[in-house]
């Protein structure tokens, strides 16, 4: 089985905080990844270090089979990524977005790509207005295209449906599992759990930075266990 | 419930800084002022030998009138006021709308906030190693109080008519334009009946020489007028207007091609262009201050030759053509770049590429300049000495603060490192034109500490987490 993520003894601290305390877990080639936990507990920090935004106090990570810590900017080449903030330049238009992304990232035929995920998120009405005037759910269909432009083998996304509506839920879902079907990987941090037991093949649960479980959504079946009854009682020690 | 948005904001913009820059540096400031002029009142009789009385007053009215002006540029450009100073929308101005007041009410209280700000910041404590020094140096005791009026007022007109300025340019440019045209007449008029002189007619600085009610209630007039004015006519832009913009940033791309990273420098200038900074900026935080140092400096024409002037003026305009790398860095925070392939070292390049495109303006400016004042053959070292001291300028600014050159105006060391390392070879290029003016293209070697700061400043910035504040 081939890993896309490596990460062992992975650490953050921030001052006193210890946003996420010694991580060891990997995920395979092929997997729709939950990364759960409430808030605080450290999903974010631990995308970010992943994708070479934030250095690691210790511990070290591979994506892809490349150090997060040597070279993020390799990372970031091969990855897509959705940040927990949506914040696209603000005097851009939605459209120069996704065309400066795709110049950074040197994707040929960006018009015909971009035009594509204006209709597939149904959001070409914003195509030409600036992002600082966007609201937060077309904001987020922007940081979901842009993630998903170049179409990466591998994909970490920060809570990316949370201002869809339930109908753009639905869409964005079955892309992923799409995206995962025809060989991409996805680690998606969220705390809907519902979402997660729907789509995802394996996850793990975080609380104030430690790593309590890391599995297949598959074993729960075994047990006969839903996912938000094993999250509480994973969660409520 | 007015008051408490005004403490909060204050907090907050307390907290802002403090937290950034480090509370200790940032309380530091205003103890610094203090102390420098504290100490340079005791040199104050040989200042006195070298200048004639009035202008040493002059020349104080003059920073703090170009204080005022540069507050109010950076600060407060037309609409996009608290976009462009926070980049972010999550701090009290923002929020407070949603509590039941006016924008106007809101955005008045931003500007007192301001006000208070930096009048504690800068003028109490110039005023105060005024005041303390005073006893000792054998001047009037009313003087210090009057340098506190005087100096209040001339930063408050500073700050209130670039906010004037900024209200209507936003409203309607060729207002502007007619209001420029006027100011430019009357003060020809006035120029050819007072002539050099023209200074001793701003009221604040009668307030200085000879204080008398009328000089007081005229500077009060002065300042009070344009800032009732422009809050009168301030216009609210919500945000959500769905004005729509074609793509200017693929074929801008293109053609900046030549560049090593050409969409980084695309998004930089339609950022600086779109915000409404591309003449306002050019105006407010360019012509205008150089307007009045060449003003201030031409005080000195019975004392030095005119090329030196020129050459000094050439100098002052490469350290203000430096101060536009805060123009292109003020509207990203690194977090806008996180999920893509760049590096804080490949921003940085960029960011240096799109300055030296925007060095057009000030070169044109220089050009300008040398054919005005009839010293067209001094074009060359004033060229080189301009271009060399705002590259170099430049490179301690990245070497110092990355891509947030914004540090600089709040925390001391940054500061006095930013200080020592302009001024020690500022001084040394000035001295060199001084003796003759073609010496002063030796500022070229400057590239060198360029260079190898800008080097050091890559590794320096690239070592450090991505600030994403
Ligand atoms: N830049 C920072 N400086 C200081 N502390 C931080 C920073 N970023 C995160 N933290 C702290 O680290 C901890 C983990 O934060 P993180 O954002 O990773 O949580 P999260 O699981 O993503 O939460 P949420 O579900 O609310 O998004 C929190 O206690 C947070 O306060
Ligand atoms: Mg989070």
């Amino acid at each position: 089985m081939v890993t896309v993520i490596e990460a062992s003894g992975l650490t953050k601290q921030f001052g006193n905080t210890t946003a996420v305390d010694n991580v060891t877990l990997s995920v395979p080639q092929g997997a729709l990844f939950g990364l759960l936990g409430p808030n605080g507990s450290g999903k974010t920090t631990m995308i970010k270090m992943l994708t070479g935004q934030i250095r690691p106090t210790t511990g070290m990570a591979t994506v892809l089979g490349l150090d997060v810590v040597n070279d993020p900017v390799g990372v970031r080449k091969l990855v897509g990524i959705i940040p927990e903030q949506e914040t696209p330049p603000s005097f851009l238009s939605a459209m120069e977005y996704l065309a400066f992304v795709g110049a950074v990232r040197k994707i040929p035929d960006i018009e015909e790509k971009a035009a594509w995920w204006f209709s597939f998120l149904e959001f070409e009405d914003k195509r030409d207005v600036l992002c600082k005037d966007l609201s937060r759910g077309t904001r987020q269909k922007l940081m979901f295209a842009q993630a998903f432009l170049h179409k990466p083998v591998l994909a970490l996304i920060d809570e990316p449906l949370i201002n869809f509506d339930p109908i753009m839920q639905r869409k964005v879902k079955g892309y992923l599992a799409d995206y995962v079907k025809s060989g991409g990987t996805i680690f998606i941090s969220t705390h809907i759990l519902e979402i997660a037991e729907e789509i995802c093949s394996g996850f793990a649960i975080l609380h104030n930075g430690k790593l309590l479980y890391s599995g297949a959504i598959s074993e729960l079946s075994g047990k006969k266990q839903h996912l938000s009854e094993f999250f509480f009682s994973q969660v409520q020690i | 419930m007015g008051f408490e948005l005004f403490t909060s904001m204050m907090k907050e913009e307390w907290r802002l800084h403090s937290t950034v820059f480090g509370s200790i540096s940032f309380a530091l400031f205003p103890v610094l002022i203090f102390g420098i002029v504290f100490m340079s009142s005791f040199l104050l009789p040989l200042f006195r030998a070298v200048l004639p009385a009035g202008d040493l007053a002059l020349v104080t009215i003059g920073v703090f009138l170009l204080l005022g002006v540069m507050v109010g540029g950076f600060g407060l450009l037309g609409n996009e006021v608290m976009n462009r100073r926070f980049g972010q929308m999550s701090l009290l101005a923002y929020s407070a709308r949603s509590l039941p007041l006016s924008e106007r009410y809101i955005f008045t209280t931003f500007i007192i906030k301001d006000i208070v700000y930096y009048l504690f910041l800068w003028v109490l404590p110039f005023v105060l190693g005024f005041a303390v020094a005073s006893p000792f140096i054998g001047v009037p005791a009313m003087l210090p109080l009057l340098l506190f009026v005087s100096l209040t007022m001339t930063f408050l007109f500073g700050l209130s008519a670039i906010f004037f300025l900024s209200t209507v340019y936003s409203r309607s440019k060729p207002a502007l334009l007619v209001i420029f045209a006027a100011v430019v007449v009357m003060a020809g008029w006035a120029f050819l009946s007072y002539g050099t002189r023209l200074g001793d007619l701003f009221p604040p600085l009668q307030l200085l020489r000879n204080a008398t009610w009328i000089s007081f209630f005229l500077s009060c007039i002065l300042v009070i007028i344009p800032f009732v004015v422009s809050v009168l006519i301030f216009k609210p832009e919500y945000s959500g207007t769905s004005k729509r913009f074609i793509n200017l940033l693929t074929p801008l791309t293109r053609k900046l091609s030549f560049f090593p990273t050409p969409p980084l420098a695309a998004k930089d200038l339609i950022d600086l262009w779109r915000s409404g900074g591309g003449i306002g900026q050019v105006l407010f935080s360019f012509l205008l201050p150089l307007g009045l140092i060449w003003f201030f400096l031409s005080v000195l024409k019975s004392l030095v030759p005119d090329y030196a002037i020129l050459l000094v003026f050439a100098v002052t305009t490469g350290i203000i053509s430096a101060t536009m790398y805060t123009w292109i860095t003020s509207f990203d925070t690194f977090s806008s770049y996180a999920c893509l392939p760049v590096s804080v070292s490949t921003l940085i390049t960029s960011k240096i590429c799109t300055f030296t495109l925007l060095q057009v303006i000030p070169a044109v400016f220089i050009v300008i300049v040398t054919i005005i004042t009839g010293m067209v053959q001094y074009l060359i070292p004033a060229m080189v000495l301009w271009g060399a001291v705002s590259l170099y300028a430049l490179s301690v600014s990245i070497y110092l603060t990355g891509l947030t050159p914004n540090i600089l105006v709040y925390d001391v060391r940054v500061l006095i490192a930013f200080l020592f390392l302009i001024g020690v070879p500022v001084m040394v290029v000035i001295a060199l034109s001084f003796i003759n003016p073609y010496f002063g293209i030796a500022a070229l070697f400057l590239g060198i500490p360029a260079y190898g700061l800008v080097r050091k400043g890559y590794t320096r910035w690239e070592a450090k987490d991505m600030a994403s504040f």
